[in-house]
């Protein structure tokens, strides 16, 4: 027994030191360089100079502007993710024609890299010849949008974007989910005569919410974080930088300007922020569970 | 016994390989056209040398710097790095490039054009292949036949190629294409109004009058005379000049070369002259090289200086010329009449003629994000010419005291 186990523990050890070279120490490390004046002067010979960069994020209001940005984006990406992944899935999950092939075309944004979405809406997206412009003037004769010049416009077509690379996660977690749900249920309610919306509301949707409830909080953290549509629909934050989440704010702060322990303190800011929703959520969801 | 057979299996994998070959790294950010002619002359040097293999890893210019500063920090990066003269002052005031002037001398520069060899704080930390990197006017002569020489000309023969072709309201062929969004794309025009975007003490200069007529200037190309598209970014502006969609196209060398491969009967020419001033436009022109990692050492370090020999010979530099027609560092090359007969050399050494010389100093690197902000605030609308030139002033002036805290 105990030979088994030390078997086990030396197996798993290659991974652990992968995960703690990797993953551990430069979280550690980062900590270290958020109490640092690490920056293009500083780059070899920093010092810890206490929590001066944290205080530095907090008196900076671009940061709490940008802040205010990213919870929009992340809380517009989840809601849209689950609602057309949970409708989609609950459609797919009836009998209807051509299934299979509903199925798999709707998996397909997933299994595109998220660049090539990217560029290829930013390209879609293009104020003369992209397609969303042509379909509006073209077939619902409207004014053309300045998707891409306009902070508002910038802000919709990356929203849009990444809403069309998320739901088919959302789609197969809540399909999965569906499938556990013991048919009994439905056939007792329609003996009752629920409709479809009471049976979507009373048995679907609380049977669905333990399932969905860990893609939930992945999905907040991943949009919280998922600068590279961002980035990438918006070249960069234009228009004039005001397409910026905190990911792409930190990116900034560190590879442009060199601020390296600013912006060690911003990514901790944001993974205790991460932390913080997670275990509320959590927390909220259990409760409400419990009751 | 189990976990020493363990042990000997990661062991096993572990170790490095020593076939007696010397593995050496390079990133780079050419252009395709470059870039197969650097996998070429790489490839021919391994094969000659045998004991040396060279890996040749492209990176996109913003990712190489990023890329090269994380792996820097960490002790780690390519031993040779080829890039913009403008990553040159970060890198070496953060000491992540090596200075070159141990194993170069004068000997070895006067065969170079004195501005490919760029030096900081009095030391050399990159060697250039070539030199320019200028944006000039780019004409497709099947469109245009001659170019304008001024900018109340541009304006004049940009509205009369900007057409509707097929009546549709929508306009099919454009006068002038640029990224007019990005600030390196919006210098000439800052030059031509007689601004320039550091002092010689490296302190920003964006709150001038010249700014602001410049700003002005490049929204009304857009909206008063709209010779050019709405909404045009880089990769805009050439499908446009690429499909024969657009007669001019302002651009720099990396890309002259696409243009003729896509079919189009282009010419060089300077980007024009701007009427209000009597001003040439001074595109930023800055020498492209290489420079050796600081932990490079040893064997690898032995040998990616006898490389970086090579890659700036006058051989390997004729490879490129004949490909891509780059402005070579080496006088010799530069002198051969093979080089002066090639087609649109004499135009853009004319254009080179009138650039100015890209600082090197870190503090470009605010003054570009400044910049970035403020001038696609005029172009959006939201600030005024006046305003933005203030704003890129101050926020460039914030982000310096950022940096150098």
């Amino acid at each position: 027994m105990n030979s088994e186990r030390n078997f086990a523990l030396w197996m798993v050890a290659p991974a652990a030191v992968v995960v703690a070279l990797v993953v551990v120490w430069p979280f550690l490390y980062n900590i270290v360089l958020s109490f640092s004046n690490m920056s293009l002067l500083h780059i070899h010979d920093w010092e810890l100079i206490g929590p001066r960069q944290y205080e530095k994020v907090f008196s900076d209001t671009s940061f709490y502007v940008v802040f205010g940005k990213t919870m929009v984006w992340t809380v517009l990406n989840v809601f849209f993710h689950v609602t057309i992944g949970v409708a989609l899935a609950v459609i797919l999950h009836e009998n209807v024609p051509g299934k299979r092939l509903f199925r798999t075309l709707l998996i397909l944004p997933w299994a595109i890299p998220a660049v090539v979405t990217a560029l290829t809406w930013r390209g879609m997206f293009h104020y003369e010849y992209g397609a969303v412009n042509l379909i509006l003037t073209k077939v619902f004769a409207q004014t053309p949008i300045q998707w891409l010049n306009d902070p508002l416009g910038t802000f919709a077509a990356c929203v849009i974007t990444n809403v069309w690379l998320g739901f088919p996660f959302m789609m197969v977690v809540a399909l999965g989910g569906l499938q556990s749900i013991p048919k009994e249920l439905y056939e007792a309610a329609m003996i009752d005569g629920a409709s479809a919306w009471q049976r979507f509301k009373t048995i679907t949707l609380p049977m669905l919410v333990p399932v969905l409830m860990p893609a939930v909080i992945l999905g907040f953290v991943w949009t919280f974080n998922k600068v590279d549509i961002v980035w990438l629909v918006s070249n960069g934050g234009e228009p004039a930088d005001q397409t910026h989440i905190l990911v792409s704010y930190v990116y900034r702060a560190a590879f442009n300007l060199y601020r390296y322990g600013y912006a060690a303190a911003g990514s901790m800011i944001i993974f205790l922020l991460l932390v913080l929703f997670s275990v509320t959520f959590m927390r909220r969801m259990r409760a409400k569970q419990g009751a | 016994m189990r976990v020493l057979l363990l042990f000997a299996l990661l062991g096993v994998i572990g170790c490095a390989k020593d076939d007696g070959i010397t593995r050496i790294q390079l990133w780079h950010q050419m252009q395709p056209e470059d870039r197969a002619v650097l996998v070429r002359v790489v490839e021919a040097y391994d094969a000659k040398l045998g004991a040396v293999e060279v890996e040749v890893i492209y990176k996109e210019t913003e990712e190489l710097r990023s890329n090269y500063q994380s792996a820097a920090l960490a002790g780690l990066g390519p031993d040779l790095l080829y890039g913009p003269s403008d990553q040159v002052g970060p890198l070496a005031t953060m000491q992540f490039v090596r200075p070159l002037d141990e194993w170069f001398g004068k000997d070895d520069f006067s065969r170079l054009d004195e501005r490919a060899v760029v030096k900081f704080k009095g030391a050399t930390y990159q060697i250039a292949d070539r030199i320019g990197n200028h944006l000039a006017l780019v004409y497709n002569k099947k469109l245009l036949p001659t170019p304008p020489q001024t900018t109340d000309e541009l304006i004049r023969v940009g509205q009369e190629v900007t057409k509707d072709l097929n009546g549709d309201g929508v306009t099919d062929q454009w006068g002038l294409v640029w990224n007019f969004t990005e600030p390196f794309f919006f210098i000439p025009w800052f030059s031509g109004f007689g601004g320039w975007v550091l002092d010689d003490n490296a302190q920003p200069t964006l709150n001038t009058p010249a700014a602001a007529n410049a700003f002005r200037f490049v929204r009304s190309l857009r909206d008063e005379y709209k010779i050019v598209p709405p909404d045009c970014d880089y990769n805009t502006a050439d499908a446009l000049f690429k499909e024969g969609r657009a007669a001019m196209l302002i651009n720099g060398p990396w890309s002259w070369a696409g243009y003729g491969a896509a079919g189009i009967d282009y010419e060089l020419a300077r980007i024009p002259l701007v009427s209000s001033t009597g001003l040439w436009p001074a595109p930023m022109v800055s020498p492209l090289g290489y420079s050796i990692n600081v932990h490079s050492d040893g064997k690898e370090l032995a040998a990616t200086v006898e490389l970086l020999k090579y890659l700036l010979s006058d051989s390997v530099q004729q490879e490129f010329v004949e490909a891509t027609g780059i402005i070579p560092s080496s006088l010799a090359v530069r002198a051969e009449p093979s080089y002066v007969s090639r087609p649109h050399v004499a135009t853009s050494l004319s254009q080179f003629e009138t650039g100015k010389a890209m600082p090197i100093v870190p503090e470009l690197r605010a003054v570009w994000d400044a910049m970035r902000a403020s001038y696609q605030s005029v172009l959006g609308g939201y600030l005024s010419p006046e305003d933005a030139a203030a704003k890129m002033q101050r926020d460039a002036e914030l982000k310096i005291r950022e940096m150098n805290e």
